[in-house]
């Protein structure tokens, strides 16, 4: 399942979804609450919303563009001091010739994996060996542990944050 | 997940208050109102951000089409945003450089030119 680069290790959580715009939303929301869940901070919390959300519109924008319907697969990793972020997808690497920019004259594609590689640590990418891409990052948690500088107040709704 | 749009005249300016999360499912929808604000002749506008939850890299394109809107009409197309993640998203992009980011509806028609 795993091709050449090692990637971020085995998941916390893993998640697949189809690729729909719509489903986003979605992925951001159970992505905020993993990382709150495991004690990121408010900052953070929001930088891997954001990391996350644009690679898998990338992943989105080349699986539809390929005709394909194939889950985009997310893993999370918790790590002592990081949080660790694994996309997969099975889109060609033809699917990524998008013709240039669009309507607004800003190629998008570009632009949301400029501010990945902007918001994250040892940003990865490369091809699957059956077909696909994996792009893989990590975000540092400190200092932003439970309780200390910049961490998200306790959510009475969740559990406490895993150890 | 939803994105509310609401209108209002300012004077000359349109403001265009935008409320919940612009990204590649939403994005279009803003488009559209734009288009159809500069299509009607308003070439002043506000974008109101306070509301806005989360923002990515295409709401950011659809803003940047918006500008060049705009500007083919003389116009102006200023912003207005004071949430740090929100902020963070236009300095990372350089786009700071490119909006007037203002920290109410109020002090951006004040500095925008109006007809």
């Amino acid at each position: 399942m795993f091709g050449a680069h090692a990637g971020v290790g085995p998941a916390t959580v893993r998640l697949a979804f189809p690729p729909e715009p719509r489903l986003l939303g979605t992925v951001r929301l159970v992505v905020g609450i993993v990382a709150r869940k495991a004690g990121m901070g408010a900052e953070g919390i929001e930088d891997l919303k954001v990391a996350v959300s644009e690679t898998c519109a990338v992943a989105v924008g080349d699986l539809t563009r390929a005709g394909r319907r194939d889950p985009i697969e997310i893993d999370l990793v918790e790590a002592p001091d990081r949080f660790g972020i694994e996309v997969r997808d099975r889109a060609l690497a033809s699917a990524q010739d998008h013709g240039g920019p669009g309507e607004t004259e800003v190629d998008d594609r570009e632009l949301g994996l400029a501010l990945v590689g902007a918001l994250v640590d040892d940003l990865k990418t490369s091809a699957l060996e059956d077909g696909g891409n994996r792009t893989s990052f990590w975000l540092r948690r400190d200092p932003l542990e439970p309780g200390g500088p910049g961490a998200s107040p306790p959510d009475p709704d969740l559990p406490p944050p895993l150890t | 997940m939803d994105l509310d749009l609401n209108v209002h005249k300012d004077g000359d300016h349109s403001v265009l208050e935008v409320a919940g999360e612009i990204d590649v499912y939403t994005a279009p929808k803003l488009r559209e109102q734009l288009i159809e604000l500069v299509s009607d002749g308003s070439y002043h506008i506000v974008v109101d951000l306070e509301k806005v939850d989360f923002l990515d890299s295409t709401g950011l394109g659809v803003l940047v089409g918006g500008l060049k809107r705009v500007r083919n009409h003389d116009g102006s197309l200023q912003l207005v945003c004071t949430q740090e993640k929100i902020l963070k998203i236009f300095r990372i992009t350089g786009l700071t450089k490119v909006f007037p980011i203002h920290g109410s509806v109020s002090e951006a028609i004040s500095s925008a030119p109006a007809e």
